[in-house]
């Protein structure tokens, strides 16, 4: 190693110091550098689209159960049965949130949009079975039995109505001609059929 | 102390009757506690001055929890300290592990005896002050090897090894670096030292402003002693990432509370030094402390001193806060192949300087200029 070599060892170790000496000084004096958020106290913005805890408004659901088929984790669950009025009703829907990824597929592809990410982020449990988040608080076998005798009674009446109707039919066109009505058989294999 | 004890004893009638050896005792051990307490507050308020310093120059805020702002933190510190659980390892050279952390801290504590804290704040102006801290001071290096060795853990033996190797060369520079402060006062003395640097000059009657070999040789003392101390560009002992902390990892409670204490000593030595070798120690600028009434002369350098210190104290953090780790190879080769030669160097020009310039320095023979 030359003179002229070690001289600028020298130089550059002292001239490579006083930059990084000017560059903490500059942090340590400037108190807006500071970035420490002091968490339970202050808390961030949540930025729009931000991918919090899943929450579905039972009200809009419609049971098609989109979401369940779409979640790569299967960490969403439904139970659901047809109500009188032909629309599906939910007897159940849980989401396990210690299991779901927030991909936000099952918001992306529900079609009612009741499906939808909270702005939530902070749940802690003791156990895991915590953190599935049921969203119907009814039991799923009383919402069933209840769904099924609403059925069974608007079935009834349908038949009765059909009955009378029919009734009212022959009485009217029995001089006509004896034809088999078309409605009832239908009616009754639907009714077998709902309870299920 | 035996002056003091004598005119203490003249002073107070009530005394009379005590033998001088006692009085001077008590002398000795009150001198003793005043300092320990001094280096106690300073060691807990450096720790979290330090954390505090850490904080903002890495853009985050530091201990905010305890007390208003945080400035209580160094307490709670202290009391999870005593009150850890003081673990032996099984294998531990029990007796050698009990004895390291007091090599280490009576190392750092002792050299607290000859700081020139002001006109007459000194609890014992050796005449040897330099050579004594320079001697005193390597009791820490016995600490440290004994810790590594006794720990039996392949970490902190390594460590130690480090520690010793590295205090043991940079020994040589410190040494060297602080002699043109002992030639331009003609004393080891500390006292005599400071004074040396006082008088009607101001600031430039520093040694730093004395001649640009001092000048260099200021900044060459500081960056030996920074390594000397085990701080951060050179803080290969404790290298937390590569020997988690190296020879003090075995230690627990308050044997590792000495090791820590022994750390903060040794950073306010370094700074006092630098301060009465080089910048003035606690002459006041314009003014001769010593013609003031004993209690505001002292009180008033005490300040001026403490100042120089603590400012030195915060560069030494900075630095600390700011230049990465150097590796072994690295660290050697800064010591035996620049600081050395360097500070050898420097002291070739100072005795020059003071040969061919009668003593005289560039400031004072500017002033004598002009008259």
């Amino acid at each position: 190693m030359g003179l002229k070599e070690y001289m600028n060892d020298i130089v550059e170790a002292v001239v490579t110091t006083a930059k990084g000496m000017r560059i903490t000084a500059r942090y340590g004096v400037d108190p807006k550098e500071e970035v420490t958020l002091q968490y339970p106290e202050e808390r961030w913005e949540i930025p729009e689209g931000y991918r919090g805890f899943l929450h579905n408004d039972v009200k809009k659901c419609t049971a098609c159960t989109m979401c369940v088929k779409v979640c790569p984790v299967d960490c969403i669950s439904l139970e659901s049965v047809r109500g009188a009025d032909k629309k599906m009703v939910l007897a159940s829907y849980d989401i396990n949130i210690g299991r779901c990824m927030y991909c936000g597929l099952c918001v992306e592809v529900c079609p009612p949009k009741s499906l939808k990410h909270t702005s939530g982020y902070e749940m802690a449990s003791a156990a895991r079975g915590e953190l599935i988040l049921h969203f119907i608080a009814e039991d799923a076998a009383e919402i069933k039995a209840r769904v099924a005798r609403q059925v069974a009674e608007a079935a009834a009446k349908a038949a009765e109505a059909a009955k009378t109707a029919e009734a009212a039919k022959t009485a009217d066109l029995s001089a006509v001609a004896a034809k088999p009505p078309v409605v009832e058989p239908k009616a009754a294999k639907e009714e077998e059929k709902k309870p299920e | 102390m035996e002056a003091a004890a004598l005119s203490l004893m003249n002073a107070v009638p009530l005394l009379a009757g005590v033998p001088l050896w006692a009085v001077t005792l008590l002398l000795i051990v009150a001198a003793a506690a005043v300092i320990l307490v001094f280096a106690l507050t300073f060691e807990g308020v450096g720790s979290l001055v330090l954390r505090k310093v850490a904080g903002d120059i890495q853009a985050r805020i530091g201990p905010n929890r305890v007390g208003p702002n945080g400035i209580l933190q160094f307490l709670a510190d202290g009391v999870k300290l005593v009150l850890k659980e003081d673990i032996i390892p099984a294998n531990a050279d029990r007796l050698l592990f009990k004895l390291a952390p007091y090599f280490v801290f009576v190392g750092s504590f002792a050299a607290f005896v000859v700081v020139p804290f002001g006109v007459g704040l000194i609890a014992a102006d050796l005449n040897i002050g330099i050579y004594y801290v320079m001697a005193v001071t390597s009791l820490v290096v016995i600490g440290v090897l004994l810790a590594g060795w006794a720990s039996n853990n392949k970490w902190a033996l390594l460590g130690g090894m480090r520690a010793a190797a590295q205090i043991v060369s940079y020994e040589i520079p410190v040494g060297m670096a602080l002699i043109p402060a002992v030639l331009i006062a003609g004393s080891l003395s500390l006292q005599d030292i400071v004074r040396s640097q006082g008088g009607l000059l101001g600031i430039f009657g520093w040694n730093l402003f004395h001649n640009p070999f001092t000048f260099f040789s200021f900044f060459l003392y500081f960056t030996a002693a920074q390594a000397e101390t085990n701080q951060t560009p050179f803080d290969l002992p404790e290298a937390e990432s590569e020997l988690v902390s190296g020879y003090n990892v075995e230690y627990s409670g308050i044997r590792f509370g000495l090791f820590f204490l022994a750390e903060f000593g040794d950073m306010f030595i370094v700074a006092a030094l630098a301060t009465a070798c080089f910048l003035g120690g606690w002459n006041v600028p314009f003014f001769h402390v010593g013609t003031l009434p004993w209690i505001w002369g002292n009180l008033l350098s005490l300040g001026v001193f403490l100042a120089k210190a603590f400012t030195m104290v915060l560069i030494m953090m900075w630095v600390r806060w700011t230049l990465p780790r150097l590796r072994v190879d690295q660290l050697m080769r800064m010591s035996w192949k620049y600081l050395v030669p360097l500070t050898f160097v420097n002291l070739l020009g100072v005795s020059l300087w003071l040969l061919v310039f009668k003593g005289k320095g560039i400031p004072g023979m500017i002033a004598s200029l002009f008259g």
